[in-house]
Parts: C-alpha cells; sequence; structure tokens
C-alpha cells in the first residue's frame, strides 16, 4: 500500500499543467504578428476565392457586379450560371416538374447519368402532390414512377415508403415523417439539382472557401498539439487571442 | 520596385489620418508580376535532385555517363560489396507533398539486379539500396523491398530491361511507395532518419540505367498521385464544422471592406429572397459599413483615372487624409496623376505636373523607387509595353484605390482596430491559416505541403480544365 501511494503521487505530478505546458513551445503575441506580417498574399487571389464563392453558390447578378467593380473573370460564362438558378429556384418553389423539364433542356445526360438524383427529384413530386392534398394523383404516380424504382433500390425503396407513409395521417405536420414536407427538403434536393448541374458543366461543386476556413481549424487543432500561440477562434472578429499558458 | 525598407521608411515617415496606411501591407501590392513571381518563388525555393553524384559514388563498380544521368556497370559481382550504386547529387526535397524521381532499366544485363530506392548521407557505397540500415530499395531480380536488412520482404513484381521504375516519398502519409511502368506497386512506412537520397544500383554486367529527376514526363501520373493525396487530407479536415453560413457572412465583409457597394447590394438582394439560415444570429454589423458609398465612388473615380475628382472628393469628404501634403496617400495620388497624363499621351503635361506635384517627395527615401519609375515611363515611345508598364494596368489603379480605402477607413472614430483598414476579415483568415499551416510544418521536420492560397487557386483552376 505504502508503495501504491508514492506511485499515486508521482503520476499526479506528471499530469500537473505545469508540465504539460513547459512540453509546449510558446510563441508570443509580437513574435506571432511578426511573422504574420510576413506572409504574402495577393489580392487578386483573394477576388477569385471570392468570385468562385460567388459563381458557385449561384450568386449571378453578384458575380456580374464584382467582374465589373474587380475586374476578377468569372470562372464560367455567366449565362449558365442563369440556367442552373432557374432550375435551382423550380425546385425551392416546388415545381419539380418545371425543374426536370428545364434540367434536360440544359443537358439530357444529367438525369440519365444520375439514377439517384432523378429519384430525389421523383419523390419531391410527390411530396408535393401529397402537400397540396391532391390525393389520387399522388398514388397514381407513386405506383406508375416510383414503385419501380424502388425494385430496383433497397434505399428508394424505404424512401417511397416513408414518403407514402405521409397520405395515411390527417395532421401530416405532426407524423414522423414529416420532416419531408419540410422547405429544408426541398432545399436538400434543389442542393443536389445545384451540385450535379456543376458537375457536368466540369465545374467543382462546392466553393473553395468554407473548404479553407475548415483548414484553419484543423491546422490550428493539430498546431495546437506542438505550440503555444495566439489562435483566432471567433471567425467573425478575427481578434488573436493570447495562448494561455 | 519598392523594397521592404522603404516600406518601413514610408510608415515612419506619414503622420496623420493616413498614418495606419502602410501601402506596402497590402494585399494589392503585388501589381508587378516580376516582384510577386520573385516573391512566390522565394517561398518555394528548395534545391531538388537535377542529376547523378560522381564524387561519391564507387567508381570502381560502375561508370556514370557525361550527361549525370545513367549509370553502367563495370565490376564482375564477385560477392555483395562490388555494387555499382549511385545517389542524386541532392537529397530529395521535403517542402512538399510528394517526392518522386524514376529510372529506366535500359539494360537488365547479366542478371537484372538493379534496384532503385532511397539511401542516407553515409550509406555504404558498395552496398545495395536496402541492404544496410536507414535505406530502401526496391530490388528488380527478386521484386524484393529491402528495407534494411538482408533478407527482402516480396513486394512486387520483378523488373527487367525496357522497364521504367518509379520511387517516391508520400510526406502525407510517411511512406515511401514505388511504381512499375506506371502502375502503383506498393509502399512501405517511411523510417529512415535524415534527408534521403534517391538511389539507383546495378550489379550485374552489362546492366545500365537511366534516371529521370523530372526534366522529362514521368510514366507514372504523379499529378493526379498528389491530387489524390491531397483530396484525401482535405476530407479530413472537411469533416469538421463551421458556424452556419460564415461563408457568406465572410464574402460580405470582404464587400464591405473594399467598397464593392453594387456587388453587396446584388448579394444581399439574392440572400433576401433565399436567406440562409440564421444569419440574424448575432453577428455584429461589421465596422466596414463606415464611408461605404463614398469610398465606392473614390474606387470608381480612380480607375477611372480621374485623380482631379478624387481629390476634390476627399477634400469635400475627409479632408484629414490629404491633408499632410507628405503623407503616401497623397504621393500615391499624385504619381497615379501622373500616369493617367501619360496613359493620355499627354507629355507636357505629365512634366508640368511632375515638376509641381511629386519633385518634393524625391527627396524622401520611402517613395524613391515607384516615384522612379513612374518618372521613368516618360523615357519610352510605348510606355504600356515597357519592363515598368506594370504601372499603366488597372492593378496599379487598383492598389492607390486600395491605399485611399484603407485611408478613408482610419478616419473611423470608433474603430478599435487600426489593421483592420489594411486587411479584410478573410484576409486575416488567410495570413492565419498561411502561418499556421507553415509552423505545423515545421514541427514536422519541416515535411509536408503547406498552404500558399495562389497555388490553391491555381490548383483549382488547372483541375477544372483537366
Amino acid at each position: 500500500m505504502f508503495l501504491s501511494r508514492i506511485v499515486l503521487r508521482d503520476l499526479n505530478s506528471i499530469d500537473s499543467p505545469a508540465s504539460m505546458a513547459s512540453s509546449k513551445k510558446v510563441v508570443t503575441r509580437d513574435e506571432w504578428e511578426r511573422k504574420l506580417r510576413d506572409v504574402k498574399i495577393r489580392k487578386e487571389d483573394m477576388n477569385r476565392l471570392v468570385m468562385n464563392f460567388l459563381v458557385t453558390e449561384g450568386f449571378v447578378d453578384a458575380a456580374d457586379k464584382f467582374r465589373i467593380e474587380s475586374g476578377t473573370q468569372p470562372e464560367i460564362d455567366l449565362a449558365t450560371i442563369t440556367d442552373r438558378m432557374e432550375v435551382k429556384r423550380a425546385v425551392q418553389s416546388g415545381n419539380v416538374q418545371e425543374a426536370i423539364e428545364k434540367i434536360n433542356d440544359l443537358n439530357p445526360t444529367i438525369l440519365d447519368t444520375n439514377p439517384q438524383l432523378y429519384f430525389h427529384l421523383q419523390q419531391q413530386k410527390l411530396i408535393e402532390l401529397i402537400r397540396v392534398g391532391k390525393i389520387n394523383e399522388a398514388l397514381e404516380f407513386a405506383q406508375e414512377e416510383l414503385a419501380p424504382r424502388g425494385e430496383e433500390n433497397q434505399t428508394f425503396l424505404e424512401e417511397i415508403e416513408k414518403t407514402v407513409a405521409l397520405l395515411v395521417f390527417e395532421d401530416v405536420k405532426n407524423c414522423p415523417y414529416g420532416e419531408l414536407l419540410d422547405v429544408s427538403q426541398r432545399l436538400k434536393t434543389a442542393s443536389e439539382v445545384n451540385a450535379a448541374i456543376l458537375t457536368s458543366q466540369s465545374h467543382e461543386k462546392d466553393p473553395k472557401l468554407p473548404s479553407l476556413l475548415k483548414m484553419l481549424k484543423w491546422t490550428q487543432n493539430q498546431l495546437d498539439e506542438k505550440a503555444a500561440y495566439p489562435r483566432i477562434n471567433d471567425f467573425t472578429t478575427d481578434a488573436l487571442e493570447d495562448p494561455s499558458i | 520596385m519598392v523594397t521592404n525598407q522603404e516600406a518601413e521608411a514610408a510608415s515612419a515617415a506619414a503622420p496623420g489620418a493616413g498614418a495606419t496606411v502602410d501601402p506596402m501591407r497590402l494585399a494589392s501590392r503585388w501589381r508587378s508580376q516580376a516582384e510577386w513571381a520573385c516573391a512566390a518563388a522565394e517561398l518555394e525555393a528548395e534545391p531538388a535532385p537535377s542529376e547523378l553524384n560522381t564524387l561519391n559514388s564507387s567508381g570502381l563498380f560502375s561508370v556514370v555517363s557525361t550527361d549525370k544521368l545513367s549509370v553502367k556497370y563495370l565490376g564482375s559481382h564477385h560477392h555483395g560489396h562490388d555494387v555499382g550504386v549511385v545517389q542524386a547529387d541532392r537529397p530529395a526535397p521535403t517542402r512538399r507533398a510528394v517526392y518522386y524521381f524514376e529510372m529506366s532499366v535500359r539494360n537488365a544485363g547479366h542478371k537484372g539486379q538493379s534496384s532503385i530506392g532511397f539511401t542516407n548521407e553515409s550509406f555504404k557505397m558498395r552496398r545495395q539500396p536496402g541492404w544496410e540500415s536507414n535505406s530502401c530499395g526496391y530490388h528488380g531480380d527478386d521484386g524484393h523491398l529491402y528495407v534494411g536488412q538482408g533478407k527482402g520482404q516480396a513486394f512486387g513484381p520483378k523488373f527487367t530491361s525496357g522497364d521504367i521504375i518509379g520511387a517516391g516519398i508520400n510526406y502525407l502519409s510517411q511512406e515511401l511507395f514505388f511504381t512499375k511502368n506506371g502502375a502503383q506497386v506498393g509502399s512501405v512506412p517511411k523510417e529512415i532518419k535524415g534527408p534521403l537520397y534517391p538511389t539507383i544500383a546495378v550489379h550485374s554486367q552489362g546492366e545500365e540505367l537511366t534516371v529521370n529527376f523530372g526534366k522529362e514526363p514521368f510514366c507514372f501520373d504523379i499529378e493526379g498521385y498528389i491530387f489524390e493525396e491531397k483530396m484525401r487530407q482535405q476530407s479530413v479536415s472537411d469533416k469538421l464544422n463551421l458556424e452556419p453560413d460564415i461563408s457568406h457572412w465572410i464574402v460580405r465583409s470582404y464587400l464591405l471592406h473594399y467598397g464593392y457597394q453594387d456587388t453587396l447590394n446584388a448579394f444581399d438582394m439574392a440572400n433576401a429572397t433565399d436567406p440562409p439560415t440564421n444569419r440574424q444570429n448575432g453577428h455584429a454589423e461589421p465596422p466596414e459599413m463606415y464611408g461605404l458609398s463614398h469610398r465606392k465612388i473614390l474606387r470608381q473615380l480612380i480607375m477611372s483615372g480621374d485623380i482631379d475628382s478624387t481629390f476634390k472628393r476627399l477634400g469635400e469628404w475627409y479632408p484629414q487624409v490629404i491633408k499632410d501634403e507628405k503623407s503616401v496617400i497623397c504621393f500615391l495620388l499624385h504619381s497615379q496623376r501622373f500616369i493617367e497624363y501619360i496613359r493620355a499621351e499627354q507629355l507636357e503635361d505629365a512634366v508640368k505636373y511632375g515638376r509641381a506635384n511629386l519633385a518634393s517627395f524625391l527627396t524622401h527615401k520611402a517613395f524613391e523607387g515607384l516615384l522612379k519609375d513612374s518618372v521613368a515611363l516618360l523615357a519610352y515611345e510605348k510606355p504600356a509595353e515597357s519592363c515598368i508598364g506594370y504601372l499603366m494596368d488597372s492593378p496599379q489603379c487598383e492598389f492607390v484605390a486600395d491605399a485611399v480605402n484603407a485611408a478613408v477607413l482610419s478616419t473611423n472614430p470608433t474603430m478599435k482596430d487600426p489593421e483592420s483598414c489594411l486587411y479584410s476579415c478573410l484576409e486575416r483568415l488567410l495570413r492565419q491559416l498561411t502561418l499556421c499551416s507553415f509552423e505545423r510544418r515545421a514541427f514536422n521536420n519541416d515535411q509536408g505541403d503547406a498552404f500558399l492560397l495562389h497555388k490553391e487557386v491555381q490548383n483549382y483552376e488547372r483541375s477544372r480544365r483537366s
């Protein structure tokens, strides 16, 4: 017992904050700010990052104005963004048939090469029919168009079952799968459509900026293991917070 | 071109509202492509292997060609200590994601005992890479990988005449990997400490190898491999969560900071009909709203070359910015006016203006570079095509516009942080990312790639076009 007490005491001293902190390199605020000042960043690269965000997220007008105000060239033809945004808007307002027609006008191969997207669009169509109470039409659509899809794919079948279940509940808002009727479901489908169109135009479907922000978070976390240095914790204020030693 | 010395002198020389504006710290100061190219090259400069080392190779057993890219076995393979092994002239560079080189087996000779791999500085230059500790070699006769013992482990196919074998160091996964004729063979953990020298070896009569350190295109799609590795790394950080709509907020604050009001309005309108969730979630209105419409107008005036109106408006709205005639802002505006005269080919007016307004700055060390270059434009018949032609391009106007923008922001009485006039929120985040990335790499024995915005943007465009 005497021996174990000694061992425990030793363990305590190993874990004390002082000795933990001393294994990390400490960088003072002045030193850090001096190094920050040496970082070389070009405005045109930042402009490109912003343009990439506007274009990928579909802000056509803003991208056009930015082109004029900053002289940055958009990376894709702005006209294609308008088309893509029209499709997105159609889905977001629940006009799925219109969206499907527009997609086929843009590029008939998109739906052929994206069975999952096509299924989600059809599912959305069914949801919209249920939402406005067109029960008969909904059932017909489900039986003719969706059921065959369910046969070829287990996941699709589960989704169909969830959606059809909505018909059974009178108070649809409070049924178990009520979230399918939420506007967020439309947004989800719209986002999927946006990504598929971008990909078909050989454009990356995600803007670069969020990735870089995540990279900053990750890099700071990694660096935390080795050093105590001023961090940026709040991305909106960008305040450098001094290392806590 | 303006140097750092001049920059420091500039910030010391200018009192008044524009005092916090050191134009050399603005992101748009890199308006001269040549200057940027220099700075960027400095960031990435790292010596890399270019040819075979003839000084330390075991000259008894092999001969290196005059172009130092091929080696041929001379000995007669009596035992295990007469290998014709050659290292590259320099160790593999570490400040990148992956290093890679290839060799082609010109002639497998009698027994096809050539090999490729990495060794350290103290390697015994009579042994096959992998036979000694701190070395690694992929051998053609048995297709085994040797990692420091006499016995190798089964690794891949054998190789012989006509094959192209590659060896690489993946700093992200800390592995050594090998390829044969464009296909990956396998990889092992990198356990060799210290600088790694690309190494090739021959050991039977008639064997001959030629090495490629990158001068020729590689057989293996190394760019594709690097891209995949980087994507894998990115997918790790992509799993982290961000505050909802933080990207929208940051883009918005960028537009506000520089006074791109039209873009901002279009952006806000699009978001009003299609609101990102939680946008009102307690984000304070950025301080960059200050003087937004004025700053937009000033920027437009400068970009269109109307410096006279710029002075007039500044006098009306923010007189403190141009109060001190010796300030940086005044200098930049006067030099821009001068450039505009030259652009309009009104050379006499340019000289008159220069005498009246620029001559007084000649005594200031701070402005020497830009001043000299601007005045030198007079010497050219076609100034836009000269080596200082960059002064006539819109990036120069943008630079002056950004300086004026920062000066106006600095007059905001509620401003707490002078740095916020120079750097937008986005820029500060990118600086922090760059620095953290470099520091992190330094802790990792300076291995791996680090974040550089211009490379990211470049890579993005390249991958899009492919």
